[in-house]
């Protein structure tokens, strides 16, 4: 059954032109006619997206302050989110001091060693997360309400008086070389480094990987001086969801808070005058082969960069890729994964930030069908862009999935959380999700093989392909996509090092 | 409930997810999920709850039937036949389930375990009569379509879940000799759910029929319809697609008790691995016996945060170990409790074990501190309102509750149970269970069986 006998398939069923039940049913009591089970019920009417208020405000030290209320279950999300992140503010020798620093804070403050803080958490029932991404980083916790407050004081205490224990930073090196030794032997984890390394270089922080050299490079001070320029209150957000009310949730925050101030130097944080470098030039589509012998899959990821979020083509991006990978009855899923039975999964997406992430395709794929996965995968890239035809079905059932997706966002105190914390992060206009679904429902046809011919440049894609050498690359020569270059598991010209 | 397999290769972040409905909220007793369960005359049972947090619903089928009911020669085949279930039915054509869940901004999925299946979908609430639509159908119908091609396009894609998450990962097989070594041959558990290539190769379309015809019946399903709905309208439907369902046999359920061991066994297993692991595993019990809860507080005395008494010692004192798990999983009728240590670099598995054994010994003769106790215990209301924030959080323990204890609203006894839980309860089954006599496996790269832990000389 191919993927677009499918559509028509959808089109029969809507029509009831399914035969009938041979020999009628009756319910149980016999009260009811017989059930034509061949008619898909329609839906009823839409329901309303409810997108709950919040209010703003900015502290006595400079962060911005949102609260959002909810009441329905006694729960209390609270978070301080920094823009910029690692890619931004980490030198090339060093990558993963952010992680490594977000992580020590936990490792004790001027008052309470790591244990009595662990222990202080524990008996709140709750956690702190510290953690800094490539493009932002946070400080948050979910408590139940009673325990908001206290739990809020010890995170203002790892916020503002971390130690960075000498002895705790070695552990924590200890751990993350194990980590990092234990990834050599998973494709998937290989596929990760190797894939940005392609597309960005090491020049650019997107191809940098945190590897055993910057661990071992990382000292005490390098997490001193990172803290105290990064996790400053003038390009933090701080919010607050769930059950307290919106003054009570600012008293409590200027209170726990109070002593949190900016630097006295009035220094730019490193991410406010931060320009990411060109890219180096796109090459001619390759595909890179790293072997791993005896894989019994395949991990392959086919791209290049992307645009940033704040690119006029974001909704139509994001139609295209729903289109094409976003879920199990997309092009791609609906292909290699179910008729062709290739792979488990296989998906796309775009690394939208405000830098150029990537534009991805992939998934694991059984290491004997490579190479008719990666045809697969090349027809429906060439499909999207207008080899097979989008028909008004499919397209309206892409913006549906789409846009419907945010009726669930706001039930929990962390989803929306997230939801309000993206908008800051982002930049999005305030009435972003009020708008979402009319900016999509605008989307036409030509959008999407516009967007799809501009951004997906199949003459300039790079095809990763971690797997067993052996097996599978006569199969990819035979392919003609595309020459073969060999590279080891750092991403480097195999034999190199 | 471990070892659960999704179906769904895609990992949408859809927060479909909600909370009580406010009107019926009680700050008094937070830990309230309402709810309504009653039968059909063909003996489906349906659980409605109202949370009308966000416009949308949940719809769960949970079928009590698992890894455990397999035949011999055909494991893996409860979660093949999982995937089958989303390839059509008689009236739904392949395709329409997806179009009508994820294709409407909304989900779906399957999970087997060895105990149970549980199928849902998530949707927009206006799409709940044809996701009971759906669902009806493919109790009612799925073998009017059923052809031998559907079969193998599910058996590829379960081959290679299987290849993704077992085969082609370190330390993957890890659950299966497990299995293995702590159950007796041919015992229900002794294989792990996502069976063997060679089973999974041999499953037929007669298996497929038998499984349905055995399994899939009202009297073996519980339905569960969570989120903003009309309850009144929701029965009308219910009665409407799943009343003229007929009754199946009565399932035989033979009683499994739980194993013991007679002694330690030891299993050395080289593989494509850097680092090498060990397992502890002891034999325990499952989710309906007493025993039960004070086991999961164990498992947190005993790993998690840095306080916990393995975790302290090997991965923040002595710094032998880069990582140390210590859980219990119950089943239905059996559990296990596991204790799993990754060591760091100049630390071998002999040490680890040895060091293991020391700790536990300490707990097993001075039992835990009252802070210890009150620290286990203390995140279990934030853990409890933080699920049940989800329709389809709420749809599991409703009907796990149903098909397990006959109470939907088991997990209030669940909870108080835990809260309930003494230090000498903990002592108790700390002694009453780690014994010597258990499972230890070695994982070690390939070529270097020398790292296997070695057993001790000293006194356990």
């Amino acid at each position: 059954m191919t993927r677009t006998a499918l559509a028509s398939i959808l089109a029969a069923t809507l029509v009831a032109s399914f035969p009938a039940l041979a020999s009628p049913r009756h319910d149980d009591r016999g009260q009811q006619p017989a059930l034509d089970r061949s008619k898909v019920p329609p839906p009823g009417p839409a329901p309303q997206l409810r997108v709950p208020a919040w209010t703003k405000a900015t502290l006595t030290n400079g962060a911005e302050l949102i609260v959002s209320e909810k009441h329905d279950l006694p729960l209390v999300a609270f978070s301080i989110t920094f823009q910029g992140g690692a890619d931004q503010v980490e030198p090339a020798d060093k990558r993963g001091v952010a992680a490594v620093t977000a992580a020590m804070m936990l490792e004790g403050t001027k008052t309470r060693d790591g244990e009595a803080l662990s222990n202080a958490l524990q008996l709140l029932g709750t956690s702190v997360q510290t953690g800094i991404g490539g493009e932002s980083g946070t400080i948050r916790f979910t408590s139940t309400a009673a325990k908001f407050e206290p739990t809020l004081a010890i995170l203002a205490d790892i916020l503002e008086n971390p130690t960075f224990p000498a002895a705790a930073l070695e552990r924590q090196r200890g751990q993350r070389l194990v980590a990092l030794q234990q990834a050599r032997n998973q494709g998937p984890a290989i596929l990760n480094r190797v894939f940005p390394r392609v597309l960005y270089g090491t020049a650019h922080p997107f191809g940098q990987a945190t590897d055993e050299q910057t661990i071992k490079a990382i000292t005490r001070e390098d997490l001193v001086a990172l803290h105290s320029s990064y996790f400053t209150p003038s390009h933090a957000l701080v919010t607050v969801v769930g059950d307290v009310s919106a003054a009570a949730a600012k008293a409590a925050v200027q209170r726990a808070l109070t002593s949190w101030a900016a630097p006295e130097q009035a220094e730019h944080a490193a991410h406010e005058t931060f320009k990411y470098p060109a890219l180096p030039q796109a090459k001619e589509t390759t595909i890179y082969l790293v072997d791993r012998p005896g894989a019994a899959q395949s991990s392959v990821a086919i791209g290049l960069p992307g645009p940033p979020r704040d690119t006029a083509d974001y909704y139509p991006l994001a139609v295209m890729n729903m289109m094409l990978g976003g879920h199990i009855q997309s092009r791609l899923s609906a292909n290699i994964r179910e008729e062709k039975g290739y792979s488990y999964g296989v998906r796309s997406s775009f690394d939208f930030g405000h830098g150029p992430g990537a534009f991805r395709a992939g998934g694991e794929i059984v290491g004997e069908k490579t190479d008719l996965a990666l045809i697969e995968f090349v027809k429906e890239l060439k499909g999207i862009e207008g080899s097979k035809p989008i028909t008004d079905e499919e397209l309206a059932m892409t913006k549906d999935a789409l846009s419907q997706r945010l009726l669930g966002t706001f039930g929990s105190v962390a989803g929306t959380e997230n939801a309000i914390t993206t908008i800051w992060l982002q930049g999005l206009p305030e009435d972003y999700y009020q708008q979402y679904a009319k900016r999509i429902a605008a989307i036409t046809r030509e959008d999407v093989l516009r967007v799809a011919k501009q951004y997906v440049d199949l003459n300039h894609l790079a095809i990763v392909v971690v797997g067993d050498r052996k097996s599978i690359e006569d199969g990819l020569k035979a392919t003609g996509i595309a020459p073969i270059v060999v590279l080891d598991a750092t991403g480097a010209p195999a034999g190199s090092l | 409930m471990s070892r659960t397999i999704l179906r769904g290769g895609i990992a949408l972040t859809l927060a479909l997810s909600s909370a009580a409905l406010p009107s019926a909220r009680q700050k008094s007793d937070p830990l309230r999920i309402p709810f309504e369960v009653y039968s059909l005359p063909n003996g489906l049972t349906s659980i409605l709850s109202l949370d009308r947090s966000t416009p949308t619903v949940t719809v769960s089928m949970w079928y009590h039937v698992g890894s455990k009911n397999e035949l011999p020669g055909r494991t893996g085949f409860a979660h093949l036949f999982e995937h089958v279930m989303f390839t059509g039915s008689g009236h739904a054509a392949y395709g329409i389930h997806d179009k009508l869940t994820n294709g409407v901004g909304g989900s779906n999925n399957g999970t087997t375990d060895n105990d149970r299946t549980q199928y849902y979908e998530s949707v927009p609430s206006n799409y709940l009569e044809s996701s009971l639509w759906l669902e009806a159908d493919r109790l009612g119908f799925l073998l009017d379509t059923l052809d031998s091609a559907k079969l193998n396009a599910q058996r590829d894609i379960v081959k290679n879940e299987r290849r993704q998450g077992v085969d082609n990962v370190p330390y993957g097989r890890a659950r299966e000799l497990l299995s293995e070594a702590l159950y007796p041959k041919g015992h229900p558990y002794s294989w792990d759910v996502i069976g063997s290539m060679a089973d999974l190769s041999a499953a037929s379309e007669e298996d497929v029929k038998n499984f349905f015809r055995q399994y899939y019946t009202p009297n073996n399903a519980y339905l569960a319809i969570v989120g903003d709905f009309d309850p009144a309208q929701a029965r009308t439907w219910i009665r409407k697609y799943f009343g003229d369902l007929p009754r199946g046999k009565a399932i035989a359920r033979p009683s499994i008790p739980p194993v013991t061991l007679d002694a330690e066994r030891r299993v050395v297993y080289e593989d494509r691995v850097q680092v090498p692991r060990l397992y502890l595993l002891w034999p325990t019990v499952g989710v309906k016996h007493g025993d039960e809860t004070a086991l999961g507080i164990l498992g947190s005395i005993l790993s998690g945060p840095r306080t916990a008494r393995l975790t302290r010692a090997l991965v923040y004192d002595q710094q032998a170990a880069a990582q140390v798990s210590a859980r219990q999983d119950s089943n239905e009728d059996v559990g296990e409790f596991g204790v799993t240590i990754t060591p760091r670099p100049g630390h071998t598995l002999t040490e680890l074990e040895g060091a293991a054994d020391g700790i536990v010994e300490k707990l097993k003769t001075e039992g835990p501190t009252r802070e210890e106790l009150q620290k286990a215990t203390a995140s279990e209301e934030l853990a409890f309102l933080t699920a049940i924030q989800s329709n389809l959080g709420k749809a599991g323990r409703l009907s796990s509750g149903a098909g397990y204890h006959g109470d939907p609203g088991y997990f209030k006894k669940d909870y108080q149970q835990t809260l309930a839980v003494t230090a000498a309860d903990v002592t108790r089954v700390a002694n009453t269970y780690l014994t010597k006599n258990r499972v230890v496996l070695s994982i070690v790269p390939t070529g270097k069986p020398e790292m296997a832990a070695k057993p001790s000389t000293t006194t356990k």
